[in-house]
């Protein structure tokens, strides 16, 4: 796992809570196996220079609060809307974290995020290539970042800025 | 005058939150229409009078590239004011959308930074409509 990696993807993720759910993540999650389990899952295939998904699996508790901070009480009663606002979350930290990932020039097409129904949503066989897991003011929020294809344009980006 | 305004994006989370922060900005709002995609906003865009669109990119069905490039080529819509509201990230997709004519407001945004976009696209920003506390790009409570 890349330090750099690891980095961007914890920037991205910052700052789409603060600026979107007004959310102010604290520290690092140390996830244990008795804590409250990160139950709500969405995901964001991506296509491109490089193929992948990006995760974010948060704690059920905090899916009204990110509603109601981005849409207001009214609109954030109901459950399509709270996974549609995590959803867009996942997409907003996605298409933030690519370009900086593969540089600015590279274009990528981003699906609709989809609700997970459990919590298994990687691939067979496959590891994220850059984790990080965030408390924040409920809750806890773990996003991941899997390549399927294309990791080779990822290190030369990578070996770019180290040289820089 | 008041604005008629057009909101297409996916996310009807994300369409709620602009529209949130249009109500906020104290611009004067006649009427607000959504559609989630390209194809379903041009639709709205033949059934009524718009005078600004904010408009998402990544979308299914049409994409907001291939809806700008159809309203700069109708010259019904031709000269509309259009700001996107977008994650994209790539220069040479930025750079395609404002050769048509858009600004661009990228994702996540403060709600001021779309506010303030939508005063300078607009080009209302006389204190008749706003007063001079909202029209400041400061001090409003979002």
């Amino acid at each position: 796992m890349s330090n750099t990696t690891e980095k961007l993807l914890r920037q991205a993720t910052v700052s789409t809570f603060e600026d979107l759910a007004f959310l102010f993540p604290e520290e690092e999650c140390q996830r244990n196996d008795d804590d409250t389990p990160l139950d709500a899952v969405v995901a964001v295939d991506f296509h491109g220079l490089m193929r992948g998904r990006l995760v974010i699996r948060a704690s059920a508790e905090l899916l009204p609060v990110i509603a109601s901070n981005m849409m207001g009480e009214d609109e954030s009663q109901h459950m399509p809307m709270q996974r549609d606002a995590l959803g867009e979350i996942a997409n907003v930290v996605c298409g933030n974290l690519l370009p900086k990932l593969a540089g600015s020039e590279a274009v990528f097409r981003l699906d609709a995020p989809q609700w997970r129904a459990n919590a298994t949503d990687a691939r067979d066989g496959d590891v994220p290539i850059a984790r990080v897991c965030l408390r924040l003011d409920v809750g806890c929020a773990q996003t991941e970042l899997y390549v399927f294809m294309g990791r080779e344009r990822l290190l030369a980006v990578q070996t770019e800025h180290a040289a820089a | 005058m008041a604005f008629n305004v057009l909101i297409v994006d996916d996310s009807a989370v994300m369409r709620a939150m602009i529209l949130r922060t249009l109500k906020l900005s104290g611009l004067p709002i006649a009427s607000t229409y959504e559609a989630p995609n390209g194809e379903a906003g041009l639709r709205l865009l033949s059934e009524h009078w718009i005078d600004l669109l904010l408009l998402d990119v990544n979308m299914p069905v049409m994409d907001g590239e291939e809806m700008l490039r159809r309203i700069r080529a109708d010259e019904r819509t031709r000269d509309l004011a259009v700001i996107i509201v977008s994650t994209e990230g790539s220069s040479t997709r930025l750079a395609a959308l404002q050769d048509l004519g858009a600004a661009i407001v990228h994702k996540p945004f403060p709600p001021e930074t779309l506010r303030d976009t939508i005063l300078r696209v607009t080009g209302v920003t006389d204190v008749e409509y706003y007063g001079k506390a909202a029209a400041a790009s400061d001090g409003l409570d979002f």
